[in-house]
């Protein structure tokens, strides 16, 4: 009875831990279908975490926060754009700068605001939100219908994105941009407008992503709060085709591994022991590399993902 | 007078204006932050500076801040050269630092232990570097993400390494014993730590810039960065040059990482690198992938690192404004070369 309660938590706890994967990687997916690879993500959600926690710290309310974090999250991507939309700069390098800036600004940001460095617990979160009848479903109930608003947003966001990039004009336009950004715009098609717009909707998804780690799961902030989930994402948006669907896969067969390496010494009492935990940690970035190697080899993305415009050359 | 000595390329003109534009811009951001802090920008600047070079052993320090950097970034510039971005220096770092460190106590001191701690801390980063030069080279997996992951396997395994099997017995926090003190990098200025390490990166200056500029491999590495179409017309084996040049990057890493634990820090802890491998990335480019010009980035770094703890004990600002610096400084590198190509088609500067 005990290992049943055992693994409907893990599996509850799978989809919890997806779900900033899921954002940010859906978030991503966007962004590389319009021929942006922005490794900034990793700084898009780390911007989003510190101003989510920020706005509903000091403003005393968590939907302030909640909108703080998806404007930070913009911020974060737009400067992206900037550099490689405006300045026609490399795709990878401008990715990574964004990133160091973001971990400069928030570390200088968190230590100036708070004795110690160290920031203070929120007194409220974002709790899971029972949806009424389902959630008293046995096993699916607790699984599917006990989550916290971010989970379902991500989840109903998979289907709304695949038909955002599939069905409409808009998506059409952005994966031609993706193939070719040069014909693109000899067809009549606003790159740059169109290339923002994907990143605007990428920081909003990557600040949510960021946001929801501070301000409904740990409830504080820590600049190494974001670990590599960014950097996981990008390598989700690769396994999963630059598909929305494959996104969501990805993000549960990571958010599985990362529950399990929280859960090892439970499941399995002869591994446990501190002795382990080190190693346990490894793990979910030890399955990223092995998923790649079996997944994500010779995949083709959009043909112009990382590619500059080159207008100046 | 050797002719051609005081003859400055365009390209080095051009390297110096948008290293001077980058440098600028950042001191002008961080003055604004201070001003917002109601701190006088140039008291910090002075302070900072003083606190980097005020006198021979805040100097040593500054040099001794330096090694690590230094040695990091030659590496990351031979692979940025290649348009290979290696970003698991810092991994490679932790993974060299444990690897030599093991060899050293194994050996148990003497200038042999010291040498294979070197060699086999070396290897160690090169190794980490292997797995995802093998992945690019054989599966055209990014480099970019392969490297970054790998950052967190090597820094949990050696987190767990120093808080288990290679746990020094006699202390309370988890950290590998010492080396022995035969092991060690000679002090070569009595009265500072300043060590021999310095003077090993110092040497290395020279050696990275022949191998770049003077070796076939060097030119294969240019000619892969800069037009693989001509490097695979011209019949190079491409693979072979991304995967020697990924893994040298990580053989410095790794070299960087035990020379900090020969040279100053005598044992592997957590907090052996506030991020040399991420400090790394900024330096070389805004060397412009130049081992000289890496040279001074390194120094300059080196001294905002250094200078900012000066700062935080006098003025109270935290010590997190190293990254914000850093942060910055990198976005102005990326910046200055359309400023300056700006400038150029204005007529503002010409070079």
């Amino acid at each position: 009875m005990i290992e049943w309660l055992v693994w409907t938590g893990l599996a509850a706890a799978t989809l919890r831990v997806a779900a900033p994967l899921l954002l940010a990687s859906l978030g991503e997916t966007i962004a590389e279908r319009g021929g942006l690879l922005n490794l900034g993500v990793q700084g898009a959600m780390l911007v989003g975490a510190f101003s989510g926690f920020m706005g509903a710290y000091f403003s005393g309310s968590l939907w302030i926060g909640l909108v703080s974090a998806m404007i930070g999250g913009i911020l974060a991507t737009l400067l992206f754009g900037i550099l490689v939309i405006n300045l026609d700069l490399d795709q990878v390098v401008s990715g990574l700068a964004i990133n160091l800036l973001a971990s400069g600004l928030t570390l200088y940001f968190t230590r100036l605001l708070f004795t110690g460095g160290v920031s203070p617990y929120l007194g409220d979160l974002f709790g899971p939100l029972m949806i009424p009848v389902l959630c008293e479903i046995p096993v699916l109930g607790e699984v599917l219908f006990s989550q916290t608003g971010f989970v379902y947003f991500g989840l109903i966001s998979v289907p709304l994105i695949h038909i955002l990039l599939t069905k409409t004009t808009f998506g059409l336009r952005l994966r031609s941009i993706g193939e070719d950004p040069v014909i693109a715009s000899y067809l009549g098609i606003n790159v740059a407008k169109m290339r923002y717009a994907a990143l605007i909707a990428e920081g909003i998804l990557a600040g949510l992503a960021g946001g929801m780690l501070t301000i409904s799961m740990f409830n504080t902030f820590d600049p190494r709060i974001v670990a590599a989930r960014g950097f996981v994402a990008v390598s989700i948006v690769i396994l999963g085709r630059w598909n929305p669907w494959g996104a969501l896969g990805g993000s549960l067969l990571f958010g599985f591994t990362e529950a399990l390496s929280l859960r090892i010494g439970i499941l399995f009492p002869d591994l446990s022991g501190a002795s382990m935990n080190q190693l346990f940690a490894l793990l979910p970035y030890l399955v990223a590399l092995v998923a790649l190697v079996v997944g994500g080899r010779g995949v083709r993305g959009p043909a112009s993902l990382g590619k500059r415009m080159g207008r100046e050359r | 007078m050797v002719p051609g000595l005081l003859t400055v390329s365009k390209n080095t003109k051009r390297s110096i204006v948008k290293a001077f534009f980058s440098v600028a811009l950042t001191l002008a951001v961080t003055s604004a932050v201070f001003l917002i802090n109601n701190i006088n920008p140039v008291v910090a600047f002075i302070y900072m500076f003083q606190g980097a070079f005020g006198d021979i052993n805040l100097l040593s320090e500054t040099l001794i801040r330096m090694t690590p950097i230094l040695i990091v970034s030659l590496g990351l510039a031979v692979s940025f050269r290649c348009k290979i971005w290696n970003i698991g220096a810092e991994g490679q770092l932790y993974i060299g630092a444990m690897f030599g460190t093991i060899v050293a106590i194994g050996i148990g001191g003497g200038p042999l232990s010291l040498l294979a701690a070197l060699f086999v801390g070396a290897i160690g980063g090169l190794l980490w570097a292997a797995g995802p030069a093998l992945m690019k080279v054989k599966l055209g997996i990014n480099e970019v993400i392969t490297t970054f992951l790998m950052n967190f396997v090597g820094i949990y395994l050696v987190q767990w390494m120093i808080s288990y099997p290679f746990r020094s017995p006699d202390t309370y926090f988890p950290e590998s014993a010492a080396i022995p003190s035969t092991s060690a990098l000679a002090v070569i200025l009595p009265g500072t730590r300043l060590h021999l390490g310095v003077a090993l990166a110092l040497m290395l200056v020279p050696a990275v810039y022949f191998i770049l500029e003077r070796t076939t491999f060097g030119y294969k590495v240019k000619v892969v960065g800069e037009n693989p179409e001509a490097a695979r017309y011209g019949g190079m084996e491409i693979g072979k040059v991304i995967f020697v040049s990924l893994v040298f990057s990580g053989l410095l890493a790794g070299l960087a990482g035990i020379t900090e634990v020969l040279g100053i820090q005598f044992r592997v802890r957590g907090s052996l690198s506030p991020g040399y491998g991420y400090t790394g990335i900024v330096v070389a480019l805004m060397g412009n992938n130049n081992p000289w010009g890496v040279a001074l980035a390194s120094l300059f770094l080196a001294a905002i690192m250094n200078g900012s703890s000066t700062l935080a004990w006098m003025m109270n600002i935290p010590m997190g404004i190293v990254d914000l610096m850093q942060g910055l400084l990198f976005i102005f590198v990326l910046a200055s070369e359309p400023l300056v190509r700006f400038l150029e088609r204005r007529g503002v500067l010409k070079l």
